[in-house]
């Protein structure tokens, strides 16, 4: 596959999420699919492509999302650098490890998101700001279990 | 584990200095991205919608005979309603208040929802093309459904009464309490600064007070469900239940005037 074609899939994958996937939401959550594509990138790819792939994921999140400044353009960035050193470090080789590195990488977003909403000044109360980290992320990790279990690891 | 040297360096600075700029140019990218992409969006949720109505042929087949009843029920008390309507009129003229004109409104079909789980947003197929502008609020027959806050040539964001950064001014229909009604993310509102001992009952409606122009005056929000108190005692709040379900609208009126 051409990788300029990831490009074309990870706006399939905003499409998606936008629309269709409004009807898989579990507790009024959905799977962070862009996520899943960042670690997917990061796991796959050598550097720059999972950078700029990373990127463009965050760019078409906050396209459809009310920042004014791209705030996941600068998140996914970051995470996807940081998984690139981890995984130099750690092996990630069968499904449970990169279920469980997709889990803390969603974790991690989800905090910073929430973190920066309530720094904003908007009121989120406690219970739905747990839901929304702990859910959110263990959905998004069942999910990416459905992609590495029918994509085989290959570099 | 971070350790570069003097060649790594440049271009690692480069990337970051590109990738800040990006971020910061993210707005620029929305308008031609959203007017791009609402084909596609709107022609997902066509087939999502049709796909939708044929898994669910029994449910909605079943649900047509009871709303075809409610309708007819309603029609009997819209007649009634006109009636009291007429001689409302009347009376208004003849004590000469000011009348509050109808609102003029747009209907817009969602093509899309927010992305993450810390926002609440929708994606409406009328831009500024169609006379939709920022700031206009957003109705549908239950109640109040938000406000726009974004604008393309032919979509619109409008973010939902659930969205913790939207606030609205807000009032007790029975007492006429005010407070300030803003979204939790979760099932409910919550209404803000109300007084220590508010006249606020389980089940009291609560409407839009109109007092900050966005929202006109009298736009249904919710009923009170919850009456607590804060944590610093000076003041209360309570829990609203908002007469849109916020996670299935598919139609929506933008008021324009």
């Amino acid at each position: 596959m051409k990788k300029f074609n990831l490009f074309l899939i990870l706006l399939i994958v905003a499409i998606f999420s936008v629309t269709i996937l409004n009807s898989f939401r579990v507790f009024n959550l959905k799977p962070d699919l862009f996520i899943i594509c960042l670690c997917f990138a990061s796991l796959y790819f050598e550097y720059r492509w999972a950078l700029a792939l990373s990127v463009f994921s965050g760019l078409l999140k906050d396209i459809f999302s009310f920042n004014t400044f791209g705030i996941n353009t600068l998140i996914f960035c970051i995470l996807s650098f940081l998984i690139l050193k981890l995984i130099r470090q750690i092996s990630i080789e069968d499904n449970w490890m990169r279920m469980s590195l997709v889990f803390i990488v969603a974790f991690t977003n989800n905090i910073l998101s929430g973190l920066i909403l309530a720094f904003s000044g908007s009121v989120v109360p406690f219970g739905v700001f747990l839901r929304i980290i702990v859910f959110s992320s263990l959905y998004t990790t069942l999910v990416s279990f459905l992609f590495f279990k029918f994509i085989p690891l290959k570099q | 584990m971070f350790r570069l040297n003097k060649n790594q360096l440049i271009p690692l600075v480069s990337v970051i200095v590109l990738i800040l700029a990006l971020a910061f140019f993210v707005p620029l990218f929305t308008n031609p991205a959203l007017s791009t992409l609402r084909q596609p969006l709107g022609l997902v949720t066509l087939i999502q919608r049709e796909i939708g109505g044929i898994i669910f042929f029994h449910r909605n087949l079943v649900q047509n005979e009871i709303l075809r009843r409610e309708i007819d029920f309603l029609r009997f008390k819209l007649n009634a309603a006109n009636e009291m309507n007429n001689e409302n009129m009347r009376l208004r003229n003849l004590l000469s208040f000011k009348q509050q004109a109808a609102y003029k409104v747009i209907a817009a079909r969602v093509i899309g929802r927010s992305l993450d789980n810390w926002s609440s947003s929708i994606i409406i197929e009328k831009g500024r093309s169609h006379g939709v502008n920022k700031g206009m609020s957003v109705i549908n027959y239950l109640g109040l459904v938000g406000k726009v806050i974004e604008t393309t040539e032919n979509t619109s964001k409008v973010m939902l009464i659930n969205d913790p950064s939207l606030g609205v001014s807000a009032i007790i229909s029975r007492s006429r309490q005010e407070g300030l009604v803003s979204g939790t993310l979760g099932t409910f509102l919550i209404m803000k600064y109300l007084p220590e001992d508010p006249d606020v009952k389980i089940q009291d409606t609560v409407i839009s007070s109109g007092m900050n122009q966005v929202y006109p005056k009298g736009i249904l929000i919710g009923t009170v469900v919850e009456i607590g108190k804060e944590f610093s005692g000076l003041s209360r709040w309570c829990l609203v239940k908002p007469a849109v379900d916020p996670s299935n609208i598919e139609e929506v009126l933008v008021i324009v005037q």
